[in-house]
């Protein structure tokens, strides 16, 4: 935990007769003490009385004054219940601002920024060649208060500030040497530009991407699955490399899927949003946690694009900022359309190579199709199309002319196959009504089939908790004319007459028929009790588990043959090119026939397996969690939900942007693209504001506006507004390019001071809100570990690829749900940096979390900074930590040099600077007292340096 | 640290660090710097100064343990009557499902003459000193969103949890060891760390969890090769070299640092000693049922009864294995044979050695099973209980609570509360007032508003306080 020093700054500056400030005084005690009963939300309002707009307070504003000041409980406001009293001096300010008129002024942050003119350099010295506007704005409030930049920081502590902010990492000692020895002019320039042109800028700014993105690699919840999105993470890393401007970065994330043409670079951008918890415990309802996920979709677009706290609209209009209930569910309108597929990353180096096996598995197909123009091969193919010929029955497909699937539409493909459109539910019942059936029917075949958009193929569209792709068949029933048609028996392909498909019509809806399994089609025969006779039919399918377990894509097929049919297993489309004979077929029909023989054939074995064999070979992309939207036949309705509930939806709403804000793009289809747009338009007050402040937090340690989160009424004032316009300004006007951004920052002379702390500015400006000297940041969790690494030369610089399980203590996992494994890492993963290592929600790694990571639970736009015991034992006793001493213990005892030389040289590997001469000395004597080799004597110095505040600090 | 907590310290800490404290920082007489949560004065004066939450993981059958109901054992079989059920949704079972009789035999116990099942002989001898609620009742009817639900306030992952709330507002008692502890037996949590995180809080007041295996805190021993002898010497240097620094650079977060060694150094003393029962007697260990060695239920209960002898503020014991959806009958045997004596003998501990008026044990799950029974030839599964969220039961015993009633009824197919019901936010509000905490007062700036945890609802049940 931080020390809290600013006490002192709490007394209040405000005893001039000027009327107090709207923004600054007087919005956060009305927002605070009376707008949730007087404020935007007009359900919550008492005696109609409006206190957020001028026009809603004018004609009540003495009953206001008499009421805040009374005495009587009856009488004053707030009322005592709410337990918000004004203190006197809010009462006083109150009344000063009534006296004064009672000017209102619309919120700052919703006033679009304009370039501020940079103040004179008053009172300093001349700035100096390489002072930034920066520096202007920051200086012109340090002379307001008696105060002044720090001196510039000496080049070591510089070297290691900018490597750590810029890429995350320390410097090396050679590094840090090349750049003390570089007296040109622009040797620190030319080391930033280094640093931003480096591969681990992008790993760096990543991480901080991620928090927002609320990365992780499982799902979440009880089940806390694992999930493949690293995919996202990596484009993240080179779209920061690349400098993708970051209105593009927005676009592509937000809606890359809905550009013309996307690259499968701008569909894997749209895992930002994938990045929600999915739910797979047993029992849940899949679309009431498919509505919180849209739910956090929409806060956390706020956070991330407004710095807005939007998640209070979601349950009633905003209390405080003008947002009403019902533009939540507009704005949530415009994610809502989405489905929510898996999408199979393509190296060239996989392409290639299915390529190769599919080129060998066509030609050993060929070969086998080719043999079967011969004897003796041809002789059994020709008796096995005879004897398949021989018990071919009269199958007709007659199409439905209504089907009734509840959110779900069956579309009908052209091969009369229907495919299930939209969200599946824990219980699915599809309704299939045939106005023309056919007479005599003595048994209805049900195939079930996969198809590409399907969960692993289908044919079920399981998603969560079962197999995905897995359906249960629980009941079937059909009824003609109104009267119910019972089944007798049923059969499938592939268990034949033993299938357990009649538990499809016995009384027990939780069991059934489910198929051959997920990524095999099969089919099943029910034969009915007797013929059917009218012409109305209506079939009645019900899928039934503990989790969505509902079929995706299938065909109904009809017999009026007066034999018992036992399924066989040979598939409805083979059978059906039977009809035609041979010298008719098309290529495509024989080499159905021909491949559905390869499949059977017994003396085909060795060719098949063969076949087999090499499919299996056939190299598999990373799917990685992407967005796609929905047909435009089917959207998916929005509605606003009462008291934000999901089982409480009220009336239909259309997309639509907050009136508060920016119109929304006239006549632009309301789908993500518009949406994304709109966030990153030129005319949104908040986009470039809201994402210059919280890169200046993570140089600075906080924000120009201190809630990053929130730039609401709620939300702090920023410390220097006209910094904060000017750079959200220049951002945009440099073509929104981040690392211009950071250049901008760290050039300036506000951010090459040193942190020495001056007692006497601590009286003045505790807080440092007015940055009399660089703020001391304690480094962020990813960054402790990967200093280690580096400092004891055993990082991996790979960049990239699937997540990684370094070492921990054990018994880390034990609590999550199944407790979990973490099998340890080999090789250069063991070392890899902290934002490869594999995230899981329930049971965060530990040193991660003692450090203040995030779980990846929620969007965070800032991290906690502690300072905790536990930290100290992980510094001290945590075994990777205890490894990279040893690695330095190690290296440096095989090396010459005198004791004083080797504690310099850790104290370099660390620090990233020389060790001064009470270092040494302290160092050197400690060294001495150390039982062991010098093996472990270093490995005891390297331990206690990386124990030092510095060495977990950025100065 | 966020702005927010930076505001608590001067607007909650009441004494807080005024010039003097401030300037003695930095001066570098860093080490008597107090930087563990110092305690904090209550809303009002509570009873309970400790909290022990035995949390019974994946929800007891309240049929079968402390809800006697004679009706179902004369419905078995036959379908529940729709209108009980009206449109609530199930996890696993269709909502027509049969009713299953009790599986156990009740008897009324003590002279409180509180009915509960022969599975709980051991609590049967304390019968008098808690307090059985059986008309609690929760909005959730998944483990991992009731378990956070319960203990956050909120179903989804990402507020502070009940013992960060509670530090938050209390603060406090010990400076050797985390104020805030969780223990687990069974197999693992379905709401995993988010029942035990500080949410959007400070990391400060998340549980710190005690493990069965190794170190019972992570890290707490020496790597190999380090004795105590280069520990001492390290954590002497590193301090010499951190106070240096501190009066080089003049950043009280240096002096924060260096505190905080010194607790991890006193943790690495204080949790070993913490953790060796041998200063426990037979007779204590036999009460508990707890082999010294041996990681269990018994031990984690005893365990607790030293943590808040120690001054700790709250504790979580997690123990998962009660999700009955088959055998009810079984599984509520078996985990009344791993907690009912430990339970009992932590109560008795408490009462005997004078803690249990200032310590609050409380006793039980996310939510309550069915009255009808789960059987699913698909899962392989009989005469099981499904999540039932309409109503269950827990106990509560000492802290502020009045001993040896019952509270609260339900209908004749224990389906929903008919008298007294106990929302869990009711429960929450409670447990804080019997600690002096205010629940609509403990709040927090977050996101743009005040965040407390029991939403915006809870009422303190009066009837339940002494």
């Amino acid at each position: 935990m931080r020390l809290a020093l600013p006490l002192l700054l709490l007394v209040s500056m405000n005893v001039s007769a000027a009327p107090p400030d709207f923004a600054k005084d007087v919005r956060p005690i009305l927002a605070n003490h009376c707008f949730k009963c007087h404020g935007p939300d007009s359900a919550a309002r008492k005696a109609k009385l409006r206190l957020d707009t001028a026009e809603g307070a004018r004609a009540s504003l003495d009953e206001v004054l008499n009421r805040i000041a009374s005495k009587d409980d009856e009488q004053v406001m707030p009322p005592p219940h709410v337990k918000k009293p004004l203190t006197e001096k809010q009462i006083q300010i109150l009344n000063d601002w009534i006296s004064a008129g009672a000017k209102y002024e619309q919120h700052w942050s919703f006033v679009a920024p304009k370039r501020p003119a940079i103040p004179p350099f008053g009172g300093e010295a001349k700035p100096s060649a390489g002072a930034s506007p920066i520096d202007a704005f920051i200086r012109s409030k340090l002379v307001a208060a008696g105060l002044k930049l720090s001196p510039p920081a000496d080049k070591a502590t510089l070297i290691r500030r900018a490597s750590l902010d810029l890429i995350g990492l320390p410097p090396t000692p050679k590094e840090v040497d090349d750049f003390l020895k570089d007296d040109s002019p622009n040797a620190y320039e030319k080391l930033v530009d280094r640093l931003l042109a480096s591969p681990h800028y992008g790993e760096r700014w990543a991480r901080k991407w991620l928090d927002l993105a609320r990365y992780a690699d499982t799902n979440g919840y009880e089940k806390d699955r694992p999930r493949t999105v690293w995919p996202y993470r990596d484009w993240v890393i080179r779209a920061l490399n690349d400098d993708k401007p970051f209105d593009r970065f927005t676009i592509e994330q937000i809606a890359g899927d809905r550009l013309p043409n996307p690259t499968p670079d701008q569909i894997v951008a749209t895992g930002f949003h994938r990045n929600t918890m999915l739910n797979e415990e047993g029992g849940i309802d899949p679309l009431e946690f498919r509505y919180y996920s849209v739910v956090d979709r929409i806060n956390t677009t706020a956070t991330t694009w407004l710095g807005l706290t939007l998640g209070c609209a979601q349950c009633h209009t905003h209390k405080f900022d003008p947002i009403p209930h019902t533009e939540y569910f507009r704005l949530l309108a415009f994610l809502n359309n989405t489905e929510e597929p898996e999408f199979e990353v393509l190296s060239r180096e996989i392409i290639l190579k299915r390529q190769g096996i599919l080129e060998q598995v066509a030609a050993l197909e060929r070969k086998v199709f080719q043999s079967l123009d011969q004897d003796p091969a041809k002789a059994k193919f020709l008796a096995w199309l005879k004897s398949e010929r021989d018990r071919l029955q009269d199958w007709k497909f007659p199409r439905p002319t209504k089907t009734e699937a509840g959110p779900t539409k069956l579309k009908l493909l052209d091969d009369g196959s229907m495919l299930a459109l939209g969200d599946p539910k824990k219980e699915d019942v599809y309704q299939l009504i045939f106005d023309d059936w056919p007479v005599n029917v003595t048994a209805i075949r049900l195939e079930a089939l996969t198809d590409p958009s399907l969960p692993a193929n289908g044919p079920g569209r399981a998603y969560y908790e079962g197999p995905k792709g897995d359906f249960l068949l629980s009941d079937i029933q059909l009824s003609i004319d109104g009267v119910p048609a019972p089944f007798r028996d049923a059969s499938d392909n592939f268990a034949g007459a033993k299938s357990n498909a009649k538990r499809a019509f016995d009384d027990n809806l939780q069991s059934g028929w489910a198929g051959r399994g997920p990524g095999q089609p099969s089919h099943v025969v029910f034969n009915l009790a007797k013929p059917t006779t009218g012409k109305k039919a209506k079939l009645s399918l019900r899928f039934e588990r503990h989790y969505s377990a509902s079929l995706g894509r299938f065909r109904v097929s009809v017999t009026t043959a007066k034999s018992q049919i036992i399924a066989h297993d040979l598939s409805v489309d083979a059978e059906e090119t039977l009809r035609v004979p041979e010298h008719k077929w098309t290529d495509g029909q024989r080499e159905t026939i021909f491949r559905e023989y390869l499949r059977l054939s017994p003396e085909l074995k060795t060719q098949r397996e063969a076949i087999e064999k090499l499919r299996k070979e056939n190299p598999q992309g990373p799917r990685t969690l992407v967005m796609s939207e929905r047909p435009e036949d089917h959207p998916r309705k929005t509605f606003r939900h009462h008291r934000g509930e999901f089982l409480q939806p009220a009336e239909e709403v259309q997309a639509g942007g907050l009136s508060v804000l920016h119109p929304v793009q006239a006549g632009a289809k309301p789908d993500r693209l518009t949406f994304a747009k709109w966030l990153v338009s030129k005319e949104n007050p908040l986009v470039a504001r809201v994402t210059v402040n919280r890169a200046w937090a993570a140089f600075f340690g906080k924000g120009i506006v201190r809630t990053l989160d929130d730039f609401g009424y709620q939300g702090d004032l920023p410390t220097h507004p006209e910094l904060l316009d000017w750079l959200a300004v220049e951002f945009m006007e440099n073509g929104w390019s981040m690392k211009k951004l950071h250049k901008t920052i760290v050039m300036s002379e506000t951010y090459k001071q040193s942190s020495k702390l001056a007692p006497e500015y601590l009286g003045k400006d505790p807080e440092n809100r007015l940055l009399a000297r660089f703020p001391r940041v304690r480094l962020e969790a990813e960054m402790i570990r990967d200093s280690a690494l580096k400092s004891s030369g055993l990082l991996s610089t790979k960049i990239g690829g699937p997540s990684v399980f370094p070492p921990q203590p054990p018994g880390v996992q034990d609590t999550a749900y199944g407790g979990a494994k973490w099998t340890p890492s080999e090789g250069e993963d063991r070392y890899r940096r902290g934002l490869y290592t594999y995230a899981k929600r329930t049971a965060p790694f530990a040193m991660a979390a003692t450090f203040d990571g995030p779980s990846g639970e929620a969007c965070t736009a800032m991290r906690e900074v502690s300072n905790t015991p536990l930290q100290a034992l992980t510094l001290l006793n945590d075994p990777s930590m205890m490894e990279a001493a040893a690695a330095i213990g190690k290296a440096i005892a095989g090396e010459k040099g005198i004791a004083k030389e080797k504690v310099d040289r850790i104290v370099r590997r660390c620090l990233s600077r020389p060790a001064s001469e009470h270092e040494v000395a302290v160092l050197v004597k400690f060294a001495d007292g150390v039982m062991g080799d010098e093996a472990a004597r270093w490995t005891a110095v390297a331990r206690a340096v990386m124990n030092l505040d510095e060495f977990v600090t950025k100065e | 640290m966020k702005e927010t907590s930076r505001r608590y310290f001067f607007r909650d800490c009441g004494v807080g660090l005024g010039k003097a404290a401030l300037a003695s920082l930095l001066v570098g007489s860093a080490s008597r710097a107090d930087t563990t949560l110092p305690p904090k004065k209550p809303h009002f004066p509570g009873k309970a100064k400790a909290v022990i939450h035995l949390f019974m993981a994946g929800a007891p059958s309240q049929l079968d343990l402390f809800d006697y109901k004679p009706q179902l054992a004369k419905l078995e079989g036959k379908p529940i009557p729709p209108e009980v059920i009206k449109g609530q949704r199930y996890a696993f079972i269709r909502s027509d499902a049969a009713v299953l009789g009790p599986r156990f035999k009740f008897a009324t116990q003590g002279k409180s003459g509180t009915e509960i099942s022969e599975v709980l002989p051991h609590l049967a001898k304390v019968v008098d000193d808690i307090c059985l609620v059986r008309s609690v009742t929760t909005d959730q009817f998944n483990h991992a969103p009731a378990q956070i639900f319960f203990n956050t306030g909120f179903s989804q992952p990402g507020r502070p949890s009940f013992g960060s709330w509670v530090l938050y507002g209390l603060g406090s008692e010990t400076k050797d060891l985390p104020a805030f502890v969780v223990m687990s037996t069974g197999s693992g949590i379905s709401g995993g760390s988010a029942n035990w995180s500080s949410g959007f809080l400070p990391t400060t007041y998340t549980g710190t969890r005690f493990r069965n295996a190794g170190d019972p805190i992570l890290n707490l021993t020496n790597p190999p090769g380090v004795d105590a002898k280069l520990q001492t010497d390290t954590l002497d240097v590193v301090g010499e070299l951190n106070r240096k620094h501190l009066a080089d650079v003049g950043d009280p977060e240096i002096a924060t640092r260096i505190a905080q060694y010194e607790m991890a150094a006193r943790l690495q003393t204080s949790a070993p000693e913490l953790m060796d029962l041998k200063k426990e007697t037979k007779e204590t260990l036999d009460l508990y049922g707890c082999e010294p060695e041996k990681p269990s239920f018994a031990r984690a209960c005893l365990i607790a009864r030293r943590l808040v002898e120690r001054g700790v503020r709250y504790i979580n014991i997690y123990h998962e294995g009660w999700d009955a959806h088959s055998d009810v009958a079984g599984n509520s045997r078996n985990n009344c044979k791993i907690t009912d004596q430990a339970s009992a003998a932590l109560v008795m501990d408490l009462k005997r050695r004078g803690m249990l008026d200032s310590t609050l044990v409380v006793w039980g799950g996310e939510f309550g099973r069915t009255p009808m029974v789960e059987s699913n030839p698909t899962l392989g599964r009989s005469l099981g209980r499904d999540h039932h969220p309409q109503s269950y039961s827990m106990w509560l015993a000492g802290g502020g609570i009045k001993p040896g009633i019952s509270y609260g009824q339900t209908d004749d197919l224990g389906f929903h509360v008919v008298e007294n019901k106990v929302h869990v936010h009711d429960l929450q509000a409670t447990i804080l007032h019997a600690l002096g905490l205010d629940h609509e007062r403990l709040t927090y700036r977050h996101a743009g508003r005040d965040f407390r945890l029991t939403d915006v609802h809870g009422t303190v049940v009066k009837a339940l306080l002494t």
